[in-house]
């Protein structure tokens, strides 16, 4: 198998904590890897380590089979979770720097910024200065910085935060289009599931600096159960967790947890089983005030995997 | 070659910021239009010096006339009406008033001494008639003498204002003046003529360096406040280059193939550039407010030059200090502590008493470690007295040399604590 970067037994440590614990990743080259953890859980250190910013306590990041130190550092383009931009500069004299500083020659530079501005639609505000742009374009500008210089592998630390479905959408395609036009490796670190979900060919999940599961969406979904899920609310919800144990004890009931009030049960053949769940509700004196039938989604899978439970 | 592309960046990112600008540029002026309106009539040309008097003089009895005659008074009249030599301003602005509204005035420093006359000033006078005219005809005077023959006049003030010190001088050597004024006139009234001044063996004659004889203290400040200048570049540059660090575009440099050679030496560039304008802008500012500059346009050119020497030194702080500082307004604070402290150290305001260090038996001025001190040497010489590259060229060469050691050390710790991969 063709590996563009590789993380070995990766560990980071401050004095008692320990942020990442032997992480083992292999990306392969040419494929959207999505990287899910809840806050806090060693996402953007392990990306950190992975390009070369950070130096672990033990352990190595290989890039093709090379230590990240010693590759060419045209090799990676990071896109950072906050926006790192020059405020007094345009748009194209922040990208015109950037694609100097990685020694792009003028010829390929021009046209490769023309290009860029046009897919992620900035070529309107090219002369504009950075503080006068739109959250949506800076955001896109942040991306654009991190690519102009054509790296083989692409890190996008939570790229759509703070974006509007349009500019979500516009970052999308492009995503997808460096994938599949250019053949580039998208590291994505995301926690909007449905990001995740829609661009990523395999995803890691971690969580307390660990690896949790890594595989394709498809199979995470399968892994907790195929089938669908009642989504439910009570008008009483201190009878939630009466209704929980309850419907645990069922045969045909994979799961039902409590997410922010409502309740989730994972069943095969769910909406054959709701004059059941309905029975469980009055016999406990309750009232639905709401319910829906939905498919399995990945957020299903990562609650499920990390808990419910708030991290800061 | 990519510290030019950083070098433009920086200077885009300079000019686009007016407020940043306004600040850098301005603020020197305001200090500078201070300092000039403060100082710029010190010492140029003469002024009356204000005296409160005090007299207590009952006078004395004329034994020819019978009338009283008051020598109090008289001394009082011979202050008013004494002139600065060959020149027809007056040396004192007279007020004669009681002992505590004296007081009351030193302490305001509205008069900058107080002339006490004593009780017995004019009985001291007359002994002194009385004695010049025994020697000079074994005859007593008209004039009466008490027993109590001497007295004494006393200066009072505050010895920690200058106002003082040239005042109390000055009335010292009045008061003798006075005192031979009359011993003279007695003599030629003895004499019967206008008689003549005695033969004198040595004269006395002040002389001033060419071209400083209408200086003001502001002539001497002027390039105080041009260093100063240049000093405070390194409290913004250090603001600019944690904000740097700050905003993460430091980061997205350091990801590249920047060196830190290219982001040191391109930002270089155009703030020396700044350091250069200073120079002029503010030297215009204080030729407009009265600075006697000597130069030439040679001397402007050996100014900025030596200006920019003193600003990379300023960035070499700079670099220095947004080493430690972890954000923008830490960087500005620190680089206020240290910068002010450094100016005086340079003497920008005052010069500071000598303090030697002995390194292996050589000994050294403490202050000539600071490169600005040579800055500061150079720029008075070349901007007050239109000296040339000869005449300072040691201050110039010291300068680059401590600037050259500040440079490295700036590099290597910014370098190290803000341009590796994080621990």
């Amino acid at each position: 198998m063709d590996y563009m970067l590789e993380a070995v037994d990766l560990t980071k440590k401050y004095d008692d904590l320990v942020a990442v614990d032997g992480l083992n990743i292999k990306i392969k080259k040419g494929e959207v890897f999505g990287f899910l953890g809840p806050n806090g859980a060693g996402k953007t250190t392990s990306i950190k380590m992975m390009v070369g910013l950070l130096r672990p306590t033990s352990g190595e990041v290989l890039v093709n089979g090379k230590d990240v130190h010693d590759i060419n550092k045209e090799a990676i383009g990071i896109c950072p979770q906050e926006l790192m931009l020059w405020e007094n500069l345009t748009c194209k004299e922040s990208l015109d720097l950037m694609a100097d500083m990685y020694e792009v020659p003028k010829k390929i530079r021009d046209p490769r910024v023309h290009q860029l501005l046009d897919d992620l639609f900035l070529s309107e505000k090219a002369d504009t200065v950075v503080s006068k742009l739109s959250g949506g374009m800076k955001r896109r500008l942040n991306l654009a910085l991190a690519v102009i210089h054509e790296p083989e592998i692409v890190v996008l630390d939570e790229p759509s935060e703070g974006l509007d479905p349009q500019s979500r959408r516009v970052l999308w395609n492009y995503i997808r289009a460096m994938r599949d036009e250019e053949g580039k490796t998208v590291i994505l670190t995301t926690h909007i599931m449905d990001e995740a979900d829609q661009l990523s060919d395999r995803i890691a999940i971690i969580d307390h600096g660990k690896l949790i599961r890594l595989d394709t969406p498809e199979n995470l979904k399968k892994e907790i159960g195929e089938g669908d899920v009642v989504d439910m609310k009570l008008s009483d919800i201190s009878l939630n967790q009466d209704l929980i144990n309850i419907l645990d004890d069922q045969d045909d009931v994979i799961s039902a947890v409590e997410v922010n009030g409502r309740i989730i049960i994972r069943a095969l053949g769910a909406v054959g089983k709701l004059p059941m769940m309905m029975e469980k509700v009055e016999n406990l004196n309750g009232r639905v005030a709401d319910i829906s039938v939905r498919q399995n989604t990945l957020e299903d899978v990562f609650i499920d995997l990390t808990g419910t439970g708030l991290r800061e | 070659m990519k510290f030019i592309s950083i070098a433009i960046k920086d200077f885009k990112e300079l000019v686009r910021d007016r407020r940043g600008l306004f600040f850098i540029l301005l603020f020197p002026i305001f200090f500078m239009m201070i300092f000039g309106f403060a100082f710029g009539g010190m010492g140029e040309g003469n002024t009356p010096h204000n005296i409160a008097i005090v007299n207590y003089d009952q006078g004395t009895i004329n034994s020819t006339s019978g009338g009283n005659i008051n020598y109090g008074n008289n001394l009082i009249s011979a202050l008013q009406d004494a002139n600065y030599e060959n020149s027809s301003v007056k040396l004192f602005n007279i007020t004669t008033t009681t002992d505590s509204h004296a007081k009351d005035l030193l302490r305001q420093r509205t008069v900058d001494a107080e002339l006490i006359i004593p009780i017995n000033f004019s009985n001291s006078m007359a002994a002194l008639i009385n004695n010049t005219v025994q020697s000079g005809t074994g005859q007593a005077s008209s004039v009466n003498t008490s027993t109590n023959s001497t007295s004494t006049v006393i200066i009072s003030g505050d010895t920690g204002f200058m106002g003082f010190g040239v005042a109390q001088g000055i009335l010292v050597g009045v008061l003798s003046q006075y005192q031979d004024g009359v011993v003279t006139a007695v003599k030629n009234q003895i004499a019967g003529t206008p008689g003549a001044q005695p033969t004198k063996f040595i004269d006395t004659n002040v002389q001033s360096i060419p071209g400083t004889q209408n200086f003001t203290q502001f002539d001497f400040l002027a390039p105080g406040m041009i260093v100063f200048a240049i000093l405070l570049l390194a409290t913004t540059v250090a603001a600019i280059l944690t904000r740097e660090v700050e905003s993460g575009t430091l980061l997205r440099l350091k990801m590249s193939k920047m060196s830190s050679f290219d982001l040191l030496f391109g930002g270089l560039i155009p703030w020396s550039l700044i350091a250069g304008a200073q120079v002029v802008i503010l030297l215009a500012v204080a030729i407009i407010l009265g600075l006697h500059w000597q130069g030439s346009f040679y001397s402007i050119i050996l100014a900025i030059f030596i200006g920019i020497i003193g600003g990379i030194a300023s960035i070499a702080l700079a670099m220095i200090i947004a080493s430690f500082a972890k954000n923008d307004r830490q960087a500005a604070n620190l680089g206020t502590l240290i910068v002010v402290p450094t100016s005086f150290l340079t003497g920008a305001f005052f010069q500071l008493p000598a303090v030697f260090l002995n390194f292996f038996g050589h000994s050294f001025q403490v202050y000539d470690l600071l490169p600005w001190t040579h800055t500061l040497t150079a720029l008075r010489s070349v901007l007050i007295f239109g000296s040339g590259w000869n005449s300072v060229s040691f201050e110039v060469e010291m300068s680059a040399l401590l600037t050259l050691i500040l440079f490295v050390i700036g590099v290597f710790l910014f370098s190290r604590t803000r341009l590796r991969a994080e621990n």
